[in-house]
């Protein structure tokens, strides 16, 4: 009995001590994950390139409920976007290993969300 | 004395001794055939040597590259062409396949030694051997990549508007897939930046 007890607790620690990583922001595989889908060819961080800066779209997504979930089916769509230059294309679709990884996904849009103006 | 040299003994001087019972022709059809086999051979085992499943006979390389591979374009599309492990990392004529073929000892012996073994370790050494793998197709000007893609063949109709643009660019400016193109079958190396992409860090 004592030894389930300690397994018990065992248990409870170790989920303790794994889940709250997962629901932190990990900067390092959304900087790895933008870089692999070529984000950056198009959006800067702070700068506006064809498309909108990252901290642009935290701002205009500041406050709102439900802003990473709109992120993640944008960049997984494939819907137009206007350019800078007032053409339309078919955003490119974001692509994680494994595939349509919602984790990864929404990591990347809380990151984009995450970018502060200096 | 000459009598005395064709005497001698030994493998070397039974070589040199010209034959007393085989015809020339007997010799020279014999030697055609056998060298045919032996050529062939020779080709068929090395073209064993290019196949995925050879390359993912290590773990290395199944558990590592293969499972991100898996997952990308290069591997599974619509018109289920594959373009496998060779087709992008060894050069398909004769000589520079040789060249590659023999530099894979150093391969061979990183496998002996376990130098990328776990995980752990193949992280570690990802960026140096991207880095070297990307030189080697920047110095062939792609030539895998060519083997099946082509500026002249893109079609504006039908390829987005930026990357044509980019790739006219790019073409304009001699530059060749690779120098953009760096992770499209694995993950990149962490930390890697593509050129283009610099910008201020946070």
């Amino acid at each position: 009995m004592k030894k389930l007890t300690l397994a018990a607790a065992v248990a409870a620690i170790s989920l303790a001590g794994f889940s709250s990583p997962a629901l932190a922001l990990d900067v390092e595989a959304a900087k790895g994950l933008a870089e692999q889908n070529n984000c950056m060819q198009c959006h800067g961080l702070r700068k506006d390139k064809d498309g909108p800066s990252f901290m642009k779209t935290a701002e205009k997504y500041k406050g709102k409920a439900g802003a990473a979930d709109e992120i993640v089916k944008h960049i997984t769509s494939g819907k137009k976007v206007k350019l800078a230059d007032g053409t339309e294309e078919n955003h490119k679709i974001a692509k994680t290993m494994p595939p349509n990884d919602a984790a990864q996904l929404k990591n990347l849009a809380e990151y984009v969300l995450s970018i502060q103006p200096k | 004395m000459a009598n005395l040299e064709s005497g001698k003994q030994g493998i070397w001087a039974t070589l040199r001794r010209p034959s007393v019972k085989y015809s020339m022709l007997g010799l020279l059809v014999v030697g055609f055939f056998s060298g045919i086999v032996f050529w062939g051979g020779f080709n068929t085992g090395m073209e064993a040597t290019n196949k995925l499943d050879f390359c993912i006979g290590c773990h290395e390389m199944r558990d590592n590259v293969y499972e991100e591979y898996k997952y990308t374009i290069h591997y599974s599309n619509r018109t289920g062409v594959r373009a496998v492990c060779s087709d992008c990392h060894v050069p398909k004529d004769w000589t520079h396949k040789m060249i590659r073929k023999v530099k894979a000892s150093y391969e061979v012996w990183g496998k002996l030694t376990g130098k990328i073994d776990t995980k752990e370790k193949f992280e570690a050494n990802r960026m140096a051997m991207a880095e070297r793998e990307w030189a080697r197709m920047k110095a062939t000007n792609s030539i895998e990549c060519r083997n099946c893609h082509d500026f002249d063949a893109m079609n504006p109709e039908i390829q987005k508007k930026t990357p044509y643009k980019k790739h006219m660019d790019a073409k304009a400016a001699g530059q060749t897939c690779i120098e953009c193109h760096q992770g499209i079958a694995h993950k990149l190396p962490k930390g890697f930046k593509k050129p283009g992409t610099e910008e201020e860090e946070e």
